[in-house]
């Protein structure tokens, strides 16, 4: 079947308004496309995008992460041994992370992960038919963002959409949220969100409204912080009696 | 086609006034074995690729999605102050956008008409320049004049 933008598509379905263009214009092909010869089809099941200039894309739900390059991901450790760590990231396979990745690691002087241990990195190598690889630190060896994320706070993991949602540069839920309370967050692409705030309540608070941002409109989204911002001085003031 | 082609004979080839000859005749020749040997391995689609799509598996780039690690109101000092940089690059860029009240549009078509105005302008002053040595030659050669101290 022929489709436009902003239809619902289904794997297999052509993209119409990209074999009518007779222009010559480079077409990007976001995740959700492939193209055979001329004609681009879709090969995921969700809604048909478009963004200026011409970057077509399929916004579909997903909680399966296939990891891309240059995309940030919350990871757990999970083997530690001789020159590289094994990282869990969600994906069909587990990433590595060489100990050299590090800001100011040196053979001599490795850093200190422990199994278990979350750490914020980015992935060098994603290729379907390899193991994807980590690195903590950027081009200059500078860590920046990235490294081992505080044991203090909190993982919980949600779909791959709520995750674009969340890290929409449009989107107010973080300023919003920040209005109220102190807060640190680490959202991987793989579905996977630390969140840390002063207290236990407030981890909490902040990981629910992230949460129940999945199903609130862009309009929505402020009545819901301010309703989380509600129950939590609610919560507080019953600790302090 | 190569049956059609006559070739040239070894002998000949070998002759010192071929040697160009020979060497686009074993270049050719390298490009059929090749061609010959690779053959079946070019697919349908490779031979169809056009450079019109970029293929960008990635959702950062659709969507302009930020980096996901953020902190507020003095929780994480270091990841405030890295994003603080990266807000102060972006005003930067966004002002130096507002400054340039011509765009380069703009700026191009205008260059375009600067030339082409120099151009007949100066075909115009080469012109204007015969007609007044036309109408009125230098009466004399310059003469020397001695420097007065």
């Amino acid at each position: 079947m022929e489709v436009s933008v902003g239809d619902v598509v289904m794997p297999g379905d052509t993209v119409k308004d990209i074999t009518t263009i007779t222009k010559k214009e480079t077409i990007i092909l976001g995740p959700g496309l492939r193209r055979e010869a001329d004609t681009v089809y879709a090969y995921k099941a969700g809604v048909l995008k478009k963004t200026e200039p011409a970057v077509y894309y399929v916004d579909s739900y997903q909680k399966r992460y296939v990891p891309n390059r240059g995309e940030h991901v919350v990871g757990i450790v999970t083997q530690k041994g001789g020159d590289i760590f094994k990282v869990d990231i969600g994906a069909s396979e587990q990433a590595s992370l060489s100990y050299l990745a590090f800001e100011g690691a040196t053979k001599k002087n490795r850093p200190d992960i422990q199994v278990g241990d979350l750490v914020f990195a980015k992935l060098l190598v994603a290729s379907k038919d390899m193991e994807p690889e980590l690195v903590c630190v950027d081009s200059h060896g500078k860590e920046k963002k990235l490294g081992i994320l505080s044991s203090e706070g909190m993982l919980f993991s949600c779909s791959l959409s709520l995750i674009r949602k969340i890290l929409n540069h449009n989107s107010p839920l973080f300023n919003m949220l920040a209005h109220s309370q102190a807060f640190e967050v680490a959202a991987g692409m793989n579905g996977r969100v630390w969140v840390k705030a002063r207290t236990i309540q407030e981890t909490i608070a902040i990981a629910t409204a992230i949460l129940a941002a999945e199903y609130a409109p862009l309009s929505g989204i402020k009545k819901l912080c301010s309703d989380i911002e509600k129950t939590l001085l609610l919560t507080q003031s019953g600790n302090v009696d | 086609m190569s049956a059609n082609k006559t070739k040239l004979s070894k002998s000949i080839l070998e002759m010192k006034f071929m040697k160009r000859t020979k060497e686009k005749v074993e270049k050719q020749q390298f490009q059929e074995e090749g061609e010959e040997y690779f053959g079946n391995e070019l697919t349908e689609r490779m031979k169809k690729d056009s450079e019109r799509f970029i293929i960008e598996p990635s959702y950062i780039f659709c969507e302009k999605l930020i980096d996901g690690r953020v902190s507020f109101q003095g929780m994480n000092p270091e990841i405030e102050r890295l994003m603080e940089e990266e807000q102060k690059n972006e005003c930067v860029k966004a002002k130096e956008k507002e400054e340039t009240d011509i765009s380069d549009e703009q700026m191009a078509q205008n260059w375009k008409n600067y030339r082409k105005m120099t151009k007949t302008e100066r075909r115009y002053e080469k012109s204007l320049e015969k007609q007044n040595n036309d109408i009125e030659p230098l009466s004399k050669k310059p003469k020397f004049l001695k420097p007065q101290y």
